[in-house]
C-alpha cells in the first residue's frame, strides 16, 4: 500500500516498480494500471482537475477558497477579483486558472482535504481525483 | 474596466498583456472579440458611408406614418434619452426588451410598491436571499460570487455556510439549485402562486402546500432584519398578474425587511426604463401619440398587428430574439439597424449604421440590475457611435 500511496502522491512513478516492466507475466497489470493513473497526468499536485470547457468563470471557486479569503480579504475575500499577485485560481479569458497550487490547502505535509471549490462548481468544472 | 456584458456590470476587469482578468465567460468574450464580426454602413444591401446611411434612416423615418423605435438596452442612458427625444419628436411608439423582459418588474421597483435596496447592501448585510425564477448562473454568472452569496460583507463574515441563507425557487432542477445545500432550501414549484399562497395560509395558521418549505423560510427571516429576494423571468411568466406577489412582499415585510431586486437582463435594460419612466411615468411599449403605455404597443405586438411601417432597432436582434412569424414581418416594413455587429436583423435591414461597443469603444453612464448608475469606462474612443448617429438623426427631424 505504501508504494500506492507514493505512487498517488508523485512521490515515486510507475517506472519504478521494475518487475511490472520487466517481467512479461505482468504486462496485462501493467496496462491496466498505466490505464488507472491516466488521470493524474491532467491532474495538479493537489489531485485538482479544472475542465475548461465546462467554466463559466462565474468565480464562484475564488471567493469560496478560505485561503483567498484569509490572504486577500479586500479582494477574493469581499467578491472582487483576487488583487494578490499568486492567488490559488483566478478567472482568465472567462475561465478559471490554476495560477499558483502551492497555496492550496490540499498541498504540502499538513495538507487537508478542502473541496470548497469543487462543492460550489455549478459547472462540475472542478474535480478532484478522489471524486 | 466595467463589463458591458450584463447587468451586473462588474467593476473589478483587469487587462493585462491581453488576458482578461476577473469577467465570466460572457464578459471576457466581448473584450477578447470586440473587432470581430462588425458592422459596415449599408442602404438596401450596397455598402456606402456612415453619414449616407443616417441620411437615408433619416429619410425613412421621415416618410413613415407609424414608425417605432426600439432596443437601447445596450446602449448608455445619455443614448437613451437621445431614443426618448427622437420618439416624442415623431409622436410615436417606443419600446425595448423589457416589455418581454423584466419590465414588469422593474416597474414595481420603481412605482415603490416593493421596498429594494443595493446589491452593495445585500453583500454586507443580507441574511435569507432567495433567487424566485432566477438563474444567474446562465444570466448573471458572477451574481452569487460577486454580490450576494459567496462574499463576505460588513455583517457577513463567517461566509456563505453560516452567515447566508439560499433559497432557490424555480420549476426545474436549475444550476443555481445546485448550490442550494447546507442552510439552504431548494423549492420546485408548478406554479408560483401556489407558493405564495402558502406564505399567506401558513401565517394563518392554515394548512399549505408548501408548508415545510415556508416554515423554514420565516424561521430564517426572523433571523435577520436584512433579507432579499431576486426575482428572474419565471417569476414574471409564473404569474399573470404581480399583485399576489407584492402583497407577499408587504406581508414578509411585517415579520422582518425583506428588499426586492429584479434580476437577469440585458446591461442597461434597468437605464432604458428608468429614462423613459422619468419622462413619462411608464417603464416601456409607450406610445407619445397616444401619452400612454399599453400591451398592444409592445413591439412585438406592433409587428403582429401590422401597426407600424418602420422601425428603429438599435444594439438588439429582434430576428434572433422574437419568435419567427413576427421576426418575420419586420421584411414587410422599413428597418433601420443600428449596431456595432453583424446580425441576423443587420442582414434583412434596408438600412445598416455601424456604431460603437458601449464600455469598450464608448462612454457613458449604465443603470445596475439594483438602481446604481455605473460609469463606463472605454478601451479605444470611435468617433461613429451612438450618440453620434441619434444626434445626426434627431438634427436631420
Amino acid at each position: 500500500m505504501s508504494f500506492a500511496f507514493k505512487l498517488l502522491n508523485r512521490e515515486k512513478k510507475l517506472e519504478d516498480c521494475k518487475p511490472l516492466f520487466e517481467d512479461p507475466k505482468y504486462s496485462e497489470n501493467r496496462k491496466k494500471l498505466e490505464e488507472l493513473l491516466k488521470p493524474l497526468e491532467e491532474a495538479t499536485e493537489t489531485g485538482l482537475i479544472v475542465k475548461e470547457e465546462l467554466c463559466v468563470g462565474c468565480g464562484n471557486c475564488v471567493v469560496v477558497c478560505p485561503v483567498h479569503v484569509a490572504d486577500d480579504p479586500h479582494g477574493a475575500g469581499v467578491g472582487r477579483g483576487p488583487t494578490i499577485e499568486d492567488p490559488i485560481l483566478r478567472v482568465e479569458n472567462g475561465v478559471v486558472k490554476i495560477v499558483n497550487m502551492n497555496k492550496c490547502r490540499r498541498y504540502g505535509k499538513n495538507r487537508i482535504l478542502c473541496v470548497a471549490c469543487r462543492d460550489n462548481c455549478p459547472s462540475e468544472a472542478i474535480s478532484f481525483l478522489e471524486g | 474596466m466595467i463589463c458591458p456584458g450584463c447587468s451586473c456590470l462588474c467593476d473589478d476587469i483587469e487587462i493585462i498583456d491581453n488576458v482578461v482578468r476577473n469577467a465570466c465567460r460572457r464578459g471576457a468574450e466581448l473584450f477578447l472579440k470586440y473587432k470581430e464580426n462588425r458592422a459596415t454602413p449599408r442602404v438596401n444591401g450596397k455598402e456606402v458611408d456612415v453619414d449616407k446611411a443616417i441620411e437615408a434612416a433619416i429619410d425613412i423615418l421621415k416618410d413613415s406614418k407609424n414608425p417605432a423605435i426600439y432596443g437601447f438596452d445596450t446602449t448608455p442612458v445619455e443614448v437613451q434619452e437621445l431614443a426618448v427625444k427622437l420618439a416624442e419628436k415623431l409622436n410615436t411608439y417606443i419600446d425595448d426588451n423589457s416589455s418581454f423582459c423584466l419590465g414588469d418588474l422593474v416597474e414595481i421597483v420603481l412605482k415603490k410598491e416593493v421596498p429594494t435596496t443595493t446589491l452593495d447592501d445585500v453583500r454586507d448585510y443580507a441574511y435569507v436571499i432567495m433567487y424566485w425564477g432566477a438563474n444567474p448562473y446562465q444570466s448573471l454568472s458572477r451574481h452569487m460570487s460577486r454580490y450576494t452569496y459567496y462574499p463576505r460583507g460588513k455583517e457577513r463574515q463567517k461566509g456563505y455556510e453560516e452567515d447566508r441563507f439560499l433559497v432557490v425557487i424555480d420549476i426545474r432542477r436549475s444550476e443555481t439549485s445546485m448550490l442550494a445545500k447546507t442552510n439552504a432550501r431548494y423549492i420546485i414549484v408548478k406554479n408560483d402562486l401556489e407558493l405564495i399562497d402558502s406564505f399567506f395560509k401558513y401565517m394563518e395558521g392554515k394548512p399549505a402546500k408548501y408548508a415545510d418549505d415556508v416554515a423554514a423560510i420565516i424561521r430564517e427571516l426572523k433571523k435577520s432584519n436584512f433579507n432579499v429576494i431576486f426575482g428572474g423571468l419565471g417569476l414574471k411568466y409564473g404569474l399573470k398578474d404581480l399583485k399576489p406577489f407584492i402583497d407577499l412582499v408587504k406581508k414578509l415585510n411585517e415579520i422582518s425587511p425583506t428588499y426586492f431586486i429584479p434580476t437577469g437582463f440585458h446591461a442597461n435594460m434597468r437605464g432604458f426604463n428608468e429614462t423613459l419612466f422619468e419622462k413619462t411615468g411608464f417603464v416601456n411599449k409607450y406610445s407619445f401619440r397616444e401619452n400612454k403605455s399599453d400591451k398592444s404597443f409592445a413591439f412585438t405586438e406592433l409587428l403582429k398587428n401590422d401597426l407600424i411601417d418602420s422601425a428603429l432597432i438599435v444594439g438588439t436582434d429582434p430576428v434572433k430574439s422574437l419568435p419567427f412569424e413576427v421576426a418575420l414581418k419586420l421584411k414587410k416594413i422599413k428597418t433601420i439597424v443600428i449596431d456595432p455587429r453583424n446580425s441576423l436583423t443587420s442582414r434583412i435591414a434596408d438600412v445598416v449604421i455601424p456604431s460603437a461597443i458601449s464600455g469598450i469603444e464608448q462612454g457613458g453612464t449604465m443603470v445596475r440590475c439594483d438602481g446604481v448608475r455605473v460609469k463606463l469606462e472605454t478601451i479605444e474612443e470611435v468617433e461613429v457611435n451612438d450618440y453620434y448617429v441619434m444626434n445626426k438623426i434627431l438634427e436631420g427631424i
